[in-house]
C-alpha cells in the first residue's frame, strides 16, 4: 500500500478539533493551578489569566486549617497497609483457586468472590460499623485498613485468577518433581511471573485506596484518623473556604496522585485493562 | 498425614488469609445487616422489635422514594451514553499510535486518577465562581432542574478517560486487513465503522456498559459531598438514600432494607443488560 501525502486544511482542523476538547479534560486542572498561586487580589484583577507568581500563603493557610500533614500521613499510611495485604493475601488465594478450578469447591469460590464485586458498600455498612465498634477498631486505622482490604478482596483475585491461569503449569510440575514444597514453589516461582500483573493491580489498588470515601466516611471519622477525601469533606462542609486557598487545598491534593500517574501510567494502564470489570 | 489429607491442608493455608479477610469484612456482616433489616432497630439503641416484612413494604409505599430512584437512573443513564459515544470518539480519534496522541491520551484519562470528592468540589467551584464570572451561568448546582445535569458533567469528565482506554484496546485488536477488504469491497467510511469496527469492539462496549451501570447505579460521592442531595431533594440518589435514613435519620431498620433492595435491583438490572449485550455481541 502507498502511503497518502496528507496535505491541505483538513488535518490541521481535526488538529484544532481534537484541541479543544482536550481542553475540557485539562480546564480543571489549569483552573485549579491558576486560582491556587493567585492572591485574592490578583485573581480579581486577572481571572484566569496566566500567574506572575507564586502566593505561598494559599498553601500554608490550607496546610493549618485542613490539617493536611496528619491527612496525608494517614492516607499514606492506610494505603500502603491495604496494597501489601492484598498483594501478599489475593496472590495466595489466587493460585490456589487458579489451580483447582476444575474442583467444585474452588470453581465455586472463583465464582462467589466474582459475584461479591458488585456489591454495594452501602449493605454492609451499618453491620460493619456495629462490628468495628464491638471490636474496639472503629475510628481506628486498622479498622479502616481492614475493612477496605476486606472490600478489595474479591476483585483482586478475580484478576489475579485470571492471570494464573495463563501461566503453564510445568514448571511448577518440575519443581515438584525435584521436591519442592507449595510455599516454595509459589514464592519462587509463581510469584515472580506474576510481576505484571501485580505491579498493575498494585497501582490501581493504590488509586482506588488513596482515593476512597465511602468507607472513609463511615469508618474513620474522628480527626485524627482521618485520609485526604475525609479531611476534604469535612474541611469544606465546616466552612466557607475562601476560593484561592480552596484551589490550594485542591492543587495538594492532587500532586501527589498525578506524580504518581505520569510515573506509573504503564501500570495504570495495564490495571485497567485486566481489570476492566470492576464494580 | 495421608498425602492427600497434606494437599488440602496447604491449599487452606493458602486459602486462609482472604477466605477469614473476605469473611470478616463482608460476609459476616452482610449475613447481620440481612438480620437487621427485619428489625425497627434505630442504630444505636440496646433493645429492637423483629417487625418481619414491614420495612420493605414501606420502602414501596414511601412517596419520596421516587425522586433518589429517577435521579439514580437519570445519572446512569447519561453517563452510561456519554462515556461511551465520548470514550468511543476519542479513541477512534486519538488511536494512531503519534507522539501528540499519545500526550492527548494522557490527558483526557487524568482526570479518572483524582478522587470523586476533589473531582465534586473543583467542579463546584467551577460552576459557581468561574463560569459565572466568565460566562454569565448561574451554577448547574444551585438549580432544582439542571443540579443532576452538573453531577453526571463532572461524573463523565472523570470516566470517559476511562471508556477511552478500554476502546482503545478493542480498536488496537482489530486487524488493518479487515478495513483493507472493506475498501477492496467499495465501502466508505461508514460502512466500515458499521460492518468492521461495530462490530470488533463489541466485548469493549460490553465492558464499558456494564461497568457504568454499576457505578451509576451506586452514585454516592457526589451528592454525598458537594450538594448534599440538594437543592431540596433534587439531587438526592438511591444511595444517598440509603445512607440518610441508616445513619442521621437513625432508621437502620429502614435503611438496611433500602441497602439490600438497592443491591437487589443492582444484580437484576446488571443481569438483564450483560445478557443482552452478551447476546448481540453473536448477532453482531
Amino acid at each position: 500500500m502507498t502511503k497518502r501525502k496528507i496535505t491541505g486544511p483538513k488535518p490541521v482542523i481535526f488538529f484544532l478539533l481534537k484541541l479543544t476538547v482536550i481542553m475540557f479534560f485539562i480546564a480543571p486542572f489549569y483552573i485549579s493551578i491558576v486560582y491556587a498561586v493567585k492572591s485574592p487580589e490578583e485573581t480579581i484583577k486577572t481571572g484566569l489569566a496566566f500567574p506572575t507568581g507564586i502566593y505561598w500563603e494559599n498553601f500554608t493557610e490550607a496546610v493549618r486549617v485542613s490539617n493536611f500533614f496528619s491527612a496525608a500521613k494517614n492516607s499514606v499510611i492506610v494505603t500502603a497497609a491495604c496494597v501489601l495485604i492484598l498483594m501478599v493475601v489475593c496472590t495466595m488465594a489466587a493460585y490456589v483457586i487458579a489451580r483447582n478450578l476444575k474442583s467444585r469447591l474452588y470453581s465455586g469460590m472463583y465464582y462467589f468472590f466474582l459475584a461479591a464485586i458488585m456489591l454495594p458498600f452501602q449493605v454492609v455498612m451499618m453491620p460493619l460499623y456495629v462490628q468495628l465498634k464491638n471490636m474496639g477498631l472503629l475510628n481506628t486505622r486498622i479498622g479502616l485498613i481492614l475493612t477496605i482490604s476486606g472490600f478489595q478482596t474479591a476483585y483482586n483475585i478475580f484478576v489475579y485468577v485470571g492471570f494464573i491461569r495463563t501461566i503453564p503449569v510445568e514448571m511448577e510440575e518440575a519443581a515438584y518433581i525435584d521436591g519442592a514444597g507449595k510455599f516454595y514453589t509459589f514464592w519462587k516461582i509463581v510469584f515472580p511471573l506474576m510481576k505484571p500483573i501485580i505491579s498493575s493491580t498494585l497501582v490501581l489498588n493504590a488509586l482506588t485506596v488513596w482515593n476512597d470515601f465511602t468507607t472513609s466516611l463511615i469508618i474513620a471519622q474522628r480527626p485524627e484518623v482521618r485520609t485526604i477525601p475525609l479531611t476534604q469533606y469535612f474541611f469544606f462542609g465546616e466552612y466557607n473556604i475562601e476560593l484561592n486557598m480552596a484551589f490550594a487545598a485542591f492543587v495538594m491534593a492532587m500532586i501527589p496522585i498525578i506524580i504518581l500517574y505520569l510515573l506509573m501510567q504503564k501500570y495504570i494502564i495495564g490495571g485497567v485493562m485486566a481489570g476492566a470489570v470492576k464494580g | 498425614m495421608t498425602i492427600k489429607l497434606k494437599k488440602r491442608l496447604t491449599n487452606l493455608a493458602f486459602l486462609l488469609p482472604a477466605l477469614l479477610l473476605f469473611g470478616t469484612m463482608v460476609v459476616l456482616p452482610f449475613i447481620s445487616g440481612a438480620k437487621i433489616s427485619f428489625t425497627d432497630w434505630d442504630g444505636f439503641s440496646e433493645v429492637y422489635n423483629f417487625v418481619g416484612m414491614k420495612n420493605y413494604l414501606k420502602i414501596f409505599k414511601d412517596p419520596t422514594i421516587g425522586e433518589p430512584i429517577k435521579n439514580s437512573l437519570f445519572f446512569t443513564a447519561v453517563t452510561v451514553i456519554g462515556n461511551n459515544l465520548f470514550g468511543l470518539l476519542l479513541a477512534m480519534a486519538l488511536k494512531k499510535n503519534t507522539r501528540v496522541n499519545r500526550i492527548f491520551r494522557t490527558f483526557v484519562f487524568m482526570p479518572f486518577i483524582i478522587s470523586l470528592v476533589l473531582t465534586g468540589f473543583i467542579w463546584s467551584y467551577i460552576y459557581s465562581d468561574v463560569f459565572y464570572e466568565l460566562l454569565g451561568i448561574k451554577s448547574l448546582l444551585g438549580n432544582k432542574k439542571t443540579v443532576m445535569l452538573g453531577i453526571c458533567i463532572m461524573g463523565m469528565w472523570r470516566d470517559i478517560g476511562y471508556a477511552m482506554l478500554i476502546y482503545l484496546a478493542g480498536l488496537n485488536a482489530i486487524s488493518d486487513t479487515y478495513y483493507e477488504a472493506a475498501e477492496i469491497d467499495g465501502a466508505g467510511p461508514f460502512t466500515k465503522f458499521r460492518y468492521v469496527t461495530l462490530p470488533m469492539i463489541a466485548p469493549a462496549m460490553t465492558i464499558n456498559i456494564t461497568l457504568f451501570l454499576g457505578w451509576g447505579l451506586k452514585v454516592f460521592d457526589y451528592a454525598m459531598t458537594v450538594t448534599h442531595g440538594g437543592p431540596g431533594r433534587a439531587s438526592e440518589t438511591f444511595a444517598l438514600y440509603v445512607y440518610n435514613y441508616t445513619f442521621p435519620y437513625n432508621k437502620a431498620g429502614y435503611g438496611q432494607a433500602a441497602a439490600i433492595v438497592m443491591m437487589a435491583a443492582i444484580v437484576v438490572i446488571t443481569g438483564i443488560v450483560t445478557f443482552f449485550l452478551r447476546r448481540r455481541e453473536v448477532d453482531l
